[in-house]
């Protein structure tokens, strides 16, 4: 088998690269966090006129031609700089979710916007009660007629803040927990009866939590059939995942190279710290663990593109291996920082708190495992 | 236990249950207050002071019970530097004016303390400090020139007591002097540190041209190094804080049957529920090695090698309690500032969570208490050991 990037795939690594050690030094970073809706607008235009937001789409989607490989580059890259621009949720799950649903106008209508940095859309699949269970859905769309009235609240919505719409997970029939009765709908944010909170997460990024009262769409917002929404929100939350892996091994490679690097600076007792016999065993664990993931990165990513039928099972396994392993490395690079580790001043702080927040979202380490083994 | 103990943990119980703190009140008043109400008791203000200073002279049962029935957090906010750490030592090495200037105030929780003993490059090889401190020609007092960091609260307090490089021509562990220094004053600059949490509790403290008055120097000149060893193994053992954990290992099944997940709740999670166990089973057994240490301590000796075992396997299971509160918290541990996202505990789990990684590295790093186990408990041997 190769696993060597094509010479296109790896001049977009290249041109992302130089993007993030352009545009990502910690301190601009943390500024961009901090202003507007967190990220930094011209990084966006930037993007789309680098064609990244179109990288893997279709042509006739309106883009490049490209699959979850070309995710898979762009997002480990995008791991490795701390990234905060909104292509998780608004190009992978976003424009993505208008893909794998079977209302073509209204991909139509937004695909091309879209891809052009134009519009931008979160997605809201997350309930205060549906831990990790995308089925788990109590927001309803009831039907009035010639659309749907939206009530419920949905949680820990990504880059809500700055975009246009957002897709929701609702149920037009059944029981909160069925796994029929879902449908897909895109609600604009400013549709009366929609109200949003937002907030900064841990990591830097930002959530909402959104209600929804009474909010009237019509047929043509729906993603799906009514109640035919699952498929094509699990086909989306698996790229999600893959993005998510890919953008969590960037910051890996970086937890475990700047401890190897700072323990070889660092003395004491008279010897560099990567003297010491334990902590050279430490980093050679790190590595292993950095390896382990990018190998079951790989296999899922090529088992997604090719549709194969393994290919959930093994998304379960890479998502149980990342949280777990993350974790893992994000608590080793900070304990062989010492002190240094817990400050906000280095990034490898930032780092850990990011792989935090990917082991939690889409569903932790034990609920991976636990659908691995079923 | 015995019949006395359990009165005594009958009379510690309503001792806390009468003395709660009354919500609304002024928190600091009632704080000395509290701490006066404990001393009429009996020495109860400060549980491990020796009777000669006024201490309960307690067993080591009694202590035990002590520690277990204020885990609950029924008594004031309390930091370590002044009772638990500096009086041990003035009450070691500290000259009898030393002892009966500073202790009062440190006992009635008057005056703040903090620790001067890390430094930019000194942190697990805390010998090889630098701070520099010169007597002046006609023996009056010391210049201290130098840095120290991770130092907690040095923003809040009164005085610091500091480690000083009085003569760097021996072992790094020789020509270490113990002094006492007045934080408010020029030449002394805190610089705050924010930390994963965003939390502010540690500072960098930068020391120019502090002069330093002679008597302010505990014992000997050059013997700071032996004092202070004495005080890290106290330092050690407080950190364990086992007792702490059993009650947070509780809050934490309250908070886990709190958050659904399904048609139950995250306590009811397979993987959540094996692990909290493993933690259960872990803890039990820790606490009776702190028991069983205590017992090796009846006779009022100082705790021993066993103490850094306590050390990291305390460490480890609070960390891992942190961990699985941010684990029960799911998605909603990430949402920081004011919003109101998912259960209340969220937030506070992730702050926790961050800040505990830091248990396994302030207080001697768990490799380097490890280092310790080998070398005095086991008689290893290394060539490049970090132990002394």
């Amino acid at each position: 088998m190769d696993f060597n990037l094509s010479d296109e795939q790896q001049l977009i690594q290249d041109s992302v690269e130089r993007f993030v050690s352009d545009r990502y030094a910690l301190e601009d970073r943390q500024k961009a966090a901090r202003a507007g809706a967190g990220y930094a607008e011209e990084n966006w235009q930037t993007m789309a006129e680098l064609g990244w937001l179109g990288l893997p789409f279709s042509e006739e989607d309106g883009g490049f031609g490209g699959n979850q490989v070309d995710t898979m580059i762009l997002m480990e890259q995008f791991g490795k700089g701390l990234v905060l621009e909104p292509y998780l949720a608004s190009i992978v799950l976003g424009a993505g979710a208008l893909r794998y649903g079977s209302n073509r106008a209204l991909a139509e209508a937004w695909m091309p916007a879209l891809l052009a940095g134009e519009k931008r859309l979160a997605f809201a699949y997350a309930e205060a009660q549906s831990r990790f269970e995308l089925s788990d859905i109590a927001t309803t769309a009831s039907s009035t007629g010639d659309g749907y009235a939206i009530t419920g609240q949905k949680s820990m919505v990504s880059n809500a803040e700055g975009a246009d719409a957002v897709i929701v997970s609702v149920r037009t029939a059944g029981e909160r927990t069925d796994e029929a009765g879902i449908a897909l709908a895109l609600v604009a944010l400013d549709a009366p009866g929609v109200s949003c909170e937002h907030f900064p997460t841990v990591d830097g990024l930002r959530a909402s939590e959104i209600q929804f009262k009474d909010v009237a769409i019509g047929n043509d917002q729906l993603l799906t059939a009514p109640g035919d929404g699952l498929e094509a929100l699990q086909r989306t939350v698996i790229d999600g995942i893959l993005a998510l892996s890919a953008e969590a091994l960037g910051c890996m490679e970086m937890l475990y190279k700047d401890t190897v690097a700072y323990t070889q600076e660092r003395e004491q007792f008279d010897h560099a710290l990567s003297d010491f016999q334990v902590l050279q065993h430490r980093m050679v664990d790190m590595f292993m663990e950095y390896e382990q993931c990018k190998s079951m990165l790989y296999r899922a990513t090529l088992e997604v593109a090719e549709g194969l039928e393994s290919a959930p099972r093994t998304v379960h396994g890479l998502k149980y291996l990342v949280g777990k392993l993350g974790t893992f490395i994000g608590e080793n690079a900070v304990q062989l920082h010492g002190g240094m580790g817990m400050t906000e001043e280095l990034r490898l702080g930032h780092y850990f708190k990011r792989l935090l927040v990917i082991d939690a979202q889409f569903g932790n380490a034990d609920y991976h495992l636990g659908r691995f083994a079923a | 236990m015995s019949d006395a103990d359990r009165d005594f943990q009958n009379e510690v119980r309503s001792f806390l249950s009468d003395n709660k703190y009354p919500k609304g009140t002024d928190y600091n008043a009632w704080r000395l207050d509290w701490f006066a109400k404990a001393r009429a008791k009996g020495g109860w203000d400060v549980p491990k002071w020796s009777k000669e200073f006024g201490g309960p002279g307690w067993s080591p049962t009694q202590h035990y019970i002590w520690e277990q029935e204020t885990a609950r957090g029924m008594t004031p906010l309390d930091m370590p530097f002044g009772v638990g750490m500096l009086a041990p030592v003035l009450m070691g090495y500290g000259s009898k004016e030393q002892q009966e200037r500073f202790l009062p105030a440190i006992r009635e929780r008057t005056v703040n303390w903090c620790q001067g003993y890390s430094e930019p490059g000194a942190g697990s090889d805390l010998a090889s400090l630098k701070c520099k401190a010169e007597l002046s020609a006609d023996g009056s007092h010391y210049l201290v020139n130098g840095t120290k960091i991770w130092t907690t609260m040095a923003h809040i307090a009164d005085w610091i007591f500091c480690l000083t490089r009085t003569d760097d021509s021996g072992r790094k562990q020789q020509g270490i002097t113990f002094l006492l220094i007045p934080m408010k004053q020029e030449g002394i600059e805190v610089k705050p540190i924010i930390t994963l949490g965003g939390a502010h509790t540690v500072n960098t403290v930068y020391l120019t041209d502090v002069k330093v008055p002679v008597e302010n120097r505990v014992g000997e000149e050059g013997k700071g190094w032996t004092y202070a060893k004495g005080l890290l193994q106290h330092e050690r053992t407080g950190i364990a804080g086992i007792s702490r954990s059993v009650v947070a290992l509780e809050k934490l099944k309250e908070q886990a049957r709190s958050v659904p997940c399904g048609d139950g709740t995250v306590l009811e999670e397979p993987g959540f529920r094996s692990k909290l166990a493993a933690l259960e089973a872990e803890l039990m057994a820790v606490e009776f090695t702190e028991l069983r240490s205590l017992a090796t301590a009846q006779a009022g000796a100082a705790p021993g090698p066993e103490s850094s075992i306590l050390k990291l396997k305390g460490t480890d299971i609070q960390q891992r309690i942190q961990k699985l509160t941010v684990e029960a918290a799911g998605l909603h541990a990430a949402a920081w500032g004011s919003a109101k996202a998912g259960p209340k505990f969220g937030r506070s789990g992730m702050q926790g969570y961050l800040s505990s990684r830091a248990y396994t590295i302030y207080g001697g790093a768990s490799e380097v208490q490890r280092d310790v186990v080998a070398k005095n408990v086991l008689g290893l041997k290394r060539s490049n050991s970090t132990s002394d």
